[in-house]
């Protein structure tokens, strides 16, 4: 699909927090598939769990401070060049959502998985708390489920 | 990819019985690829699941037999082994009969190995014969059989979606059988009301409308003060109940004392959340009940089971889609092995041993006549047996009853009492290292056979890897060890035992190979080679002579422990969602143990600032029965009074009573008093 701005924006994975049950799958299912895992799960006041990974930012804070030009944003779509990477670890800081790791191998982001069709991550998750899709469609599918929500307090008498 | 092949399994960790394929490519260790059109995990799994190949060429897989030397292990040939146990056996049988010896059969084996193992016992006119069904789900064994006439979900896992309530209590699914969460939210999707019962705020509780916090071991109360509520309100579904069932009378006068300010007191929750709760599932057009060791691993947990169906009867809450009832098993295949006979009291196909008639046609299936007509010890009742020195010889088969049963030093003394200990492992299991012998076995990925989940369904496994060193299929060692015996069994593999058990198992009677080759399998009952399968039960009534439902009142009673000045805390016991049982697989998965590598103990920041214990701290634990060190946690996980230790990890059966419940011998793993001090 096309951004405000008219360029192409890619899929992403985003989470549903009301569906994560805190399990783990997506991390040890991502470890088997890129020898580390690139998102992570977060226990929040014992009551929530989130899990956390590369947002595939239209603006990439990791793309914008990378003065060797490592990594690059084209289309959307973040790439990473081992050979310009000078292990600063700026894109470590810069990242809101600590989603990029630098070890010996590299920059260790989400790449969604390029050989599936669907990222290991959102197959193998149990409670379908991960979804792979545009945000468009996303938000769509959050309103539904915002909606049955309301109408179902609605329903039983209960105050919103 | 080149040159790879996709080899369709089902999952070796719990009884969810998840598919997926292991895939195979030359040159390259074997991996998991998903597998969408299984109907039950749609592809998905839990992180065991995906963890699951890290065992198979794990270098601490045994390879070859052991004989215990005063040198230490000896790597003997199959030969000595095979010899050496069909030896051991044939002296205690004739020296001091079949009563003194015990077979304890697995819930990770095919469902043809635990056929071939209790028939092998039972020729020898062994009735000891038990499977760790007996440390989870007995009285589910008991409490189903005499309420609905036959033992197993009621209902197919993706049917959870079709109710529009659903009551979990004492089942934390979303880490032990998280595919069920799937489900669970489908359902709410589709706006149905989740109650979740139990003393924990675990992630199933986050999914929750409604979460009853009640304090371990009070579940009869809060049942049946739900089916009071139901019945002053006129919620039960009086046609249902005059149609399908006998007992209610009893009930309703059972009842009386239960008020929802009572069970309120006895409980720890609000009279209010009681009465909305019953309403909830009494109301809606169709209502589930999820439950687990919550329910059963008490001293009362015959009853509890018994509370549960009778809440289901009392309101008509079974028989039809979106309405059953969900006992959810541990065990790949637990329902299987106690299908197939590896239980003290029961013939194949859930037939009681005492029964002359069932007796007559085992026999007559089997070609052999003095078949055991009296019930054998439990797996409990072993250990004690094997104390007091009238238990003499242990086959013990992929089980650690040292780390999963209850009050391990006793269990310990026990074991070392008895005269010769077989144990057949994939690993060195605590248990193992008791052992005289030791036969190493291929796990889940290297053999052929089915297994039974808990939902009913028979699958099919298949071969994708051989076994490491020495290793051979369980199947194998006791055919060999039958053939010392004289048993004369004749089974060129796990197809022909099948073919038998399609014979002898009246509900396994359609369950042929051929039609296993789909993903999904089939749910028995399937009496024959044209029957669909049944995922529903009960909707024609019940399988008890009279084809009605049992309602049998239970009363109260506290849980066997309680607490006093010098134990004021409760103890409770279960499981994460990145371990496993005992712990003999998961805590050598390197993707799994590492995220949780140690034992740690829930302890509610209230109490911690009252012993003065920080997070990380290394606290001490200590029951009437001994003491052990675990890692503090401080979390609002349990409430005030309560703590938690996960029993994947040698230490914590050290403390658990070994109370047991008097129908079906179950421990009470789930309540002790314990304290806590700095380690």
């Amino acid at each position: 699909m096309q951004d405000r701005e008219g360029m192409i924006l890619s899929k992403a994975v985003y989470a549903d927090m009301s569906r994560c049950i805190a399990c783990h799958a997506c991390e040890v299912a991502c470890e088997k598939a890129h020898g580390a895992a690139k998102i992570f799960v977060d226990v929040v006041r014992d009551r929530v769990s989130v899990p956390v990974s590369c947002c595939q930012c239209e603006k990439a804070t990791c793309v914008m401070v990378c003065y060797p030009g490592a990594l690059s944003q084209d289309n959307g779509s973040i790439t990473f060049d081992s050979d310009r990477c000078t292990g600063c670890d700026l894109c470590v800081l810069a990242c809101p959502f600590g989603a990029v790791q630098l070890d010996t191998a590299g920059v260790r982001r989400c790449d969604l998985c390029p050989d599936r069709e669907v990222p290991a991550c959102v197959v193998t998750c149990p409670s379908q708390a991960l979804i792979w899709d545009d945000v468009e469609n996303i938000a769509r599918e959050i309103r539904k489920r915002a909606a049955v929500k309301m109408g179902r307090s609605l329903a039983s008498g209960r105050v919103l | 990819m080149a040159n790879e092949s996709l080899v369709p399994t089902i999952c070796p960790y719990c009884g969810v019985g998840c598919g997926f394929y292991v895939a195979l490519e030359d040159g390259q260790e074997p991996r998991i690829e998903y597998m969408p059109d299984h109907p039950v995990n749609e592809g998905a799994l839990c992180p065991k699941g995906n963890a699951a190949l890290e065992v198979l060429g794990h270098p601490e897989r045994l390879r070859h037999p052991l004989k215990k030397t005063e040198d230490g292990w000896a790597e003997i040939s199959w030969e000595e082994a095979l010899d050496l146990v069909s030896e051991k056996l044939k002296e205690a049988l004739e020296a001091h009969g079949p009563h003194t010896i015990g077979f304890l059969g697995s819930a990770k084996v095919t469902n043809e190995e635990n056929y071939i193992f209790q028939k092998m016992a039972r020729l020898l006119g062994i009735s000891n014969v038990d499977n760790c069904a007996r440390l989870c789900h007995s009285p589910t064994i008991y409490g189903l059989e005499r309420a609905f006439g036959l033992v197993g979900v009621t209902n197919p896992f993706p049917d959870l979606a079709n109710s529009r309530c659903i009551l979990v209590i004492g089942s934390n699914l979303a880490e032990n059988h998280p595919i069920v969460a799937r489900w669970i939210l489908k359902a709410k999707d589709r706006g149905a009301t989740v109650i979740v019962v139990d003393p924990r705020l675990t992630p199933t509780a986050w999914l929750a409308d409604q979460h009853l916090q009640i304090d371990p071991g009070t579940d009869v109360a809060l049942l049946n003060g739900m089916m009071r509520v139901i019945l002053k309100e006129g919620l039960a579904d009086t046609e249902f109940v005059t149609r399908q069932t006998v007992g209610f009378e009893d009930l309703v006068g059972s009842l009386e004392e239960y008020t929802p300010e009572k069970v309120a007191e006895i409980a720890g929750v609000s009279a209010a959340g009681i009465v909305k709760a019953a309403r909830s599932y009494a109301r809606s057009p169709a209502s589930s009940i999820v439950y687990s060791m919550g329910i059963t691993q008490h001293a009362v947990g015959t009853d509890n089971v018994t509370a549960c169906a009778n809440l289901a009867l009392i309101c008509g809450q079974v028989g039809r889609p979106g309405a059953g009832l969900y006992p959810l098993r541990g065990q790949n295949n637990v329902q299987g092995a106690c299908d197939m006979g590896m239980l003290p009291d029961f013939y194949p196909g859930g037939r009681r041993i005492d029964d002359p008639g069932v007796v007559e046609d085992v026999e007559e299936a089997w070609g052999a006549s003095h078949l055991p007509t009296a019930p054998g010890l439990t797996a409990v009742e072993m250990t004690e047996a094997a104390y007091d020195g009238d238990l003499r010889i242990l086959y013990v088969v992929g089980e650690d009853p040292i780390n999963s049963g209850p009050n391990t030093d006793r269990a310990r003394e026990a074991l070392e009492r008895l005269e010769f200990m077989v144990v057949q492992d994939i690993f060195m299991t605590e248990t193992a290292q008791m052992a005289d012998l030791v036969l190493p076995a291929a796990l889940w990925a290297e053999k052929e056979g089915t297994f039974t989940s808990t939902e009913r369904r028979v699958q099919r496994i298949r071969r994708a890897a051989d076994p490491p060193g020495d290793a051979r299929e369980d199947l194998w060692i006791f055919s060999q060890v039958a053939e010392r015996l004289g048993l004369g069994f004749h089974y060129a593999g796990p197809d022909d035992v099948l073919t038998e058990i399609n014979r002898v198992l009246p509900s396994y009677g359609g369950v042929t190979r051929e039609r296993l080759a789909s993903p999904g399998g089939l749910i028995w009952p399937c009496p024959d080679p044209g029957h669909p399968g049944t995922p529903i039960l009960h909707t024609e009534g019940f399988s008890t002579p009279d084809g009605r439902g049992r309602i049998v009142p239970v009363e109260y009673k506290p849980p066997a422990e309680v607490t006093d000045q010098e134990y004021p805390l409760v103890l409770t016991t279960g499981r994460v969602v990145l371990h496993y049982n005992a712990g003999s697989m998961t805590r050598r998965s390197p993707s799994l143990a590492g995220r949780v590598p140690e034992l740690f103990v829930e302890i509610n920041p209230h109490d911690a600032k009252k012993l003065e214990i920080e997070e990380g701290d290394p606290v001490a634990v200590t029951t009437a029965r001994g003491r052990i060190l675990a890692r503090a946690d401080l979390t609002e996980r349990v409430g005030p009074g309560v703590v938690f230790l996960p029993f994947h990890f040698p230490d914590t059966n050290r403390l658990t009573t070994d109370v047991l419940d008097p129908v079906a011998k179950i421990p009470e793993f789930k309540v002790a008093a314990c304290r806590i001090g700095r380690g």
